[in-house]
């Protein structure tokens, strides 16, 4: 009972110092903000690249292409890949982008076909608004995904631009998967025709589903193996492995962003210390006091863990949802090669990176407090 | 084992600090005793050792060698954590420059002590408002110290130093930075806390009207007792 009557003393004074403790507590938001931003960063990369074993999708790109102005493959292909031994199912694909670089706000068309939009992107798109027959019913209709509709502010009915291209929006979907969510579907003629190029033309890629994610490799193989004679020989890969090939620049970005996150922790050691330290110098003869009615090192001790504590969870609370609401509302991205990865908050995030805050916001405090511990009382009442 | 009648017992008691290569000595060899109950002033020039002997009556600083006694406990054989427990217990202490916490209210000031108790939060307010009263700064409770006059802030130290009942109080130079009237008012109460309370109380002082209040004058020089002799307050 002694040591939380001690620790609600320590919040009390804290509190009466106000500015002392808000600027520590802002400096480790800050910190706190980049830690969650690097970690939602490292999660996006992650989800986008990282395969599962029950991961059926494959991705069927021109060899030795690696931008998807530069993949062109001939739309008949489908009639092939669907006798394939393994294939579900085949999507012919053009992929048109704003922008083929790294960048925030990087539009990525995807032109399907009406009777693939039908067949396979009606069972994994979730419709959040609008439908897929005011999708399917312009010519320039338009399935926007979530992320990059709440991004761009777009909304059913409303008409945008982008590389060229005009569309009107008829829904809004939802996906599990990043791809999708930051996508926008066109009717593949319309994009073909957007494009300069002819319906039954060619495309950038196929998206072919298999029946066996035992076999996503074997099948892989076989699709490269039938059109290695061809004109366009063929480069097939699973689709996050894919992604992670065309992102090579966000993955290396995304590690060196994981630099951020140790330097925000060390700027939350520091910050931390320095309050304590400063507090501490400046509370020299407070401290004495308290030993002199009593409290013996340990409490001293504990009251400045607890300070350190309450200055570590305070900031940390306060970047944490900062970073959770801006990456939330924001929906940010980085798209490259017509990918995108998601910068994706969670409340996981946020509470991973308060915890790591807070450990650190303890083991800066812990040196001082062990020093406080062990002042002498008569120094501590002359020294103030 | 403290087996003589005194209180406070001291035996060849030694201090020597070290500065830098300089040994100093304020104390040396001093033997002493005060009975239970006495109103003591602790005279001398500056140097003499006097705040250094209350220093280590109270506890808050070492003894170097030779053994101090109070009650049953010899403070000189106790570590930190012992030391800490004892004063928190047995000791209040009230400073010249008064040492309350400027970010804690009066009434909290006050609690500190009690907090180091086991006593629930009512318990802890019954006697916060009673040593509050004893020191008449009742209506001050709220009052930071920075809202107190220098005579309100000494009575909130004295409040702190009884709130825990402690049989024993140590004043260093408690009226040092009080008008007269202020002085008066802390030296009365001092007064009733001994004659009424039956407190033990040792008080340093330059000052010959505050330790006319004693009952008792101990008369040091470096660092070692002069003379004891009777200074005239009423027991």
């Amino acid at each position: 009972m002694i040591f939380w009557r001690v620790a609600a003393l320590s919040l009390r004074m804290l509190s009466r110092n106000r500015l002392r403790g808000a600027l520590a507590v802002l400096g480790i938001a800050v910190a706190t903000f980049l830690l969650s931003a690097e970690r939602a960063v490292h999660r996006g990369v992650s989800e986008a690249t990282n395969a599962s074993q029950g991961d059926t999708r494959l991705i069927v790109y021109r060899a030795n292409r690696f931008c998807p102005f530069t993949s062109k493959i001939p739309e008949r292909y489908v009639d092939d890949l669907l006798k394939i031994e393994g294939v579900k199912s085949a999507i012919p694909m053009q992929i048109n982008v704003s922008n083929c670089r790294a960048s925030l706000d990087v539009v990525v068309f995807r032109g399907v076909r009406a009777v693939d939009a039908k067949a396979v992107l009606a069972h994994r798109l979730r419709v959040l608004d609008g439908s897929f027959d005011a999708f399917l019913s312009r010519g320039n209709g338009a399935l926007v995904g979530s992320a990059l509709a709440a991004r761009r502010g777009l909304k059913v009915g409303d008409n945008f631009t982008s590389a060229g291209v005009s569309v009107t929006v008829g829904g809004i979907v939802e996906s599990d998967g990043p791809q999708d969510r930051n996508a926008c579907y066109v009717q593949l003629p319309f994009l073909q025709s957007a494009m300069g190029g002819v319906q039954g033309g060619d495309v950038t890629q196929f998206e072919v589903e298999v029946h066996d994610a035992t076999r996503i490799h074997e099948v892989a193989r076989a699709i490269d193996a039938h059109f290695a004679p061809d004109r366009a020989p063929t480069s097939t890969r699973p689709e996050k492995a894919f992604v992670a090939r065309a992102a090579e620049d966000l993955v290396a970005i995304a590690a060196f962003a994981g630099w951020l996150g140790i330097g925000a922790l060390i700027a939350v050691f520091a910050l931390v210390a320095n309050a304590i330290v400063l507090s501490l110098e400046s509370r020299t003869r407070e401290i004495a006091i308290l030993q002199s009615v009593g409290f013996h090192g340990g409490l001293v001790a504990w009251s400045v863990v607890v300070e350190s504590l309450a200055l570590a969870l305070a900031g940390s609370i306060l970047g944490a949802s900062a970073a959770y609401f801006t990456l939330f509302f924001g929906q940010f991205g980085l798209g490259a090669e017509g990918v995108s990865v998601e910068f994706q908050s969670s409340i996981s995030i946020s509470l991973l990176s308060i915890v790591a805050a807070c450990v650190v916001g303890i083991l800066a405090g812990f040196v001082p407090a062990l020093s406080a511990a062990r002042r002498s009382i008569v120094e501590g009442m002359r020294g103030a | 084992m403290n087996d003589g009648n005194a209180f406070i017992r001291c035996s060849k008691l030694t201090k020597v600090y070290h500065k830098g290569d300089q040994e100093i000595v304020p104390l040396r060899d001093l033997d002493l005793e005060i009975e239970r109950g006495s109103f003591v002033s602790l005279m001398g020039p500056s140097g003499s050792g006097k705040t250094t002997l209350l220093n280590l009556i109270a506890g808050i600083d070492s003894v170097t060698s030779g053994s101090l006694w109070i009650g049953d406990n010899n403070l000189a054989a106790m570590s930190r954590n012992q030391l800490a427990a004892w004063r928190a217990h047995e000791v209040g202490i009230i400073f010249q420059s008064y040492n309350l916490v400027p970010v804690l209210t009066a009434y909290e000031n006050v609690e500190l002590p009690l907090l180091l108790h086991s006593m629930t939060r009512r318990e802890r307010a019954q006697r916060v408002e009673a040593a509050l009263a004893t020191v008449l700064l009742s209506d001050r409770a709220d009052h930071f110290p920075r809202q107190l006059s220098g005579g309100q802030e000494q009575r909130v130290a004295i409040a702190r130093a009884i709130v825990a009942e402690p049989p024993l109080l140590l004043a260093d130079e408690p009226t040092g930075d009080l008008d007269r009237e202020s002085a008066t008012m802390v030296l009365d109460l001092l007064s009733e806390l001994n004659r009424v309370h039956g407190r033990t109380i040792v008080m340093v002082t330059h000052d010959p009207a505050a330790a006319h209040r004693a009952q008792i004058a101990l008369h040091l020089d470096k660092g070692q007792l002069l003379r004891a002799t009777s200074a005239g307050g009423a027991h």
